[in-house]
């Protein structure tokens, strides 16, 4: 029968044994879950009972429901959902290749949780706001003369480079606001990875990964950004199993 | 989730947050996943957060089928 597998986990990083947990937890479509264990190394599967596994999004969130309840007792490294093998012997001999690459991983997450930040804004409101305060600060726009005789094509080009002016402005306001998070950040000696300007909406995309017991002073710092963009919007996910900050290709 | 007023609580976000973790992040299995894109109410067409995940499903799909033949 196939084996679904829901994470890799540092067995021995806690005083109870992963079987005590998962007694009293259920995995995806109610199955029961098991330990591969390897030295220090578990893996946390369950059967599937269907031929073919289907994803749908019940099955997703079981799957990450599992993961998630694990992650309040183990340091553990979250598989991709829809991993599986063929059975629990292949479960223990890929455990045994991958033995090294796998502690190594878990000793990088080691009480760490991720968490997920996403900086959100009207960016066309943002854009005038801009604009107008670098119109007032150093009439760094260039204004059609009114009543000159301008082409059609000079309107045009002072169009556009109004425009690329404004681009310009919010993307240095982006990384002004980058700035400020990646100091907070820093203080908390968080490692992080971002994304700007993901789409229409959102500014900042950023995820970062620190000590489990630091949940308050993350919860503050969004406080303290937010407090000083009112114009923004700061959204705060989390606590994750270390989802973002594994690179890990079992062969 | 964080019981805190700063963290978003809203139910949409958080599943379309965990989808997109569960779906794209992760360790990889190389070769041997298994997997078929059943229900598409899992996919948000509308949700660019999601746009990632229909790639992602897409490719896992296409893989599962080359792995069969």
């Amino acid at each position: 029968m196939d084996k679904l597998i829901y994470c890799l986990l540092l067995a021995k990083s806690n005083h109870a044994k992963p079987e005590t947990t998962l007694n009293s937890l259920k995995g995806v479509k109610e199955a029961g879950l098991v330990a591969v264990e390897y030295h220090n190394i578990s893996a946390i599967i369950s059967d599937v009972t269907e031929k073919q596994f289907i994803a749908n999004k019940q099955h997703a969130v079981e799957f990450a429901l599992v993961i998630d309840q694990l992650a309040q007792n183990y340091t553990l490294l979250p598989m991709r959902f829809g991993s599986m093998m063929d059975s629990a012997d292949s479960v223990m001999e890929m455990l045994e290749r991958n033995e090294v690459e796998i502690e190594d991983s878990l000793k990088k997450v080691k009480n760490k949780w991720e968490y997920g930040l996403k900086v959100l804004c009207d960016r066309e409101k943002l854009k005038e706001e801009l604009t107008a305060k670098k119109d007032n600060d150093t009439l760094n726009f260039v204004k059609p003369e009114i009543g000159s005789n301008n082409s059609v094509y000079k309107a045009y080009v002072l169009k556009k480079l109004n425009e690329h002016r404004a681009e310009e402005q919010i993307l240095s306001f982006v990384d002004s606001i980058l700035v400020e998070i990646k100091i907070y950040l820093q203080e908390l000696k968080a490692v992080d990875k971002y994304k700007k300007m993901t789409n229409e909406t959102t500014i900042i995309d950023a995820v970062f990964l620190l000590d489990k017991k630091k949940k308050k002073e993350v919860i503050n710092m969004v406080k303290d950004l937010q407090q000083k963009h009112l114009q923004l919007n700061f959204l705060l996910t989390g606590p994750w199993p270390p989802y973002n900050f594994v690179e890990l290709n079992l062969k | 989730m964080i019981n805190d007023s700063v963290i978003d609580r809203s139910k949409d976000i958080t599943i379309l947050e965990l989808l997109d973790r569960v779906l794209n992040k992760g360790v990889i299995l190389t070769g041997d996943i298994v997997i078929s894109v059943a229900d598409i109410d899992l996919i948000y067409l509308g949700v660019k957060l999601m746009l990632s995940s229909v790639e992602t499903m897409e490719q896992l799909k296409s893989r599962r089928q080359r792995i069969e033949k």
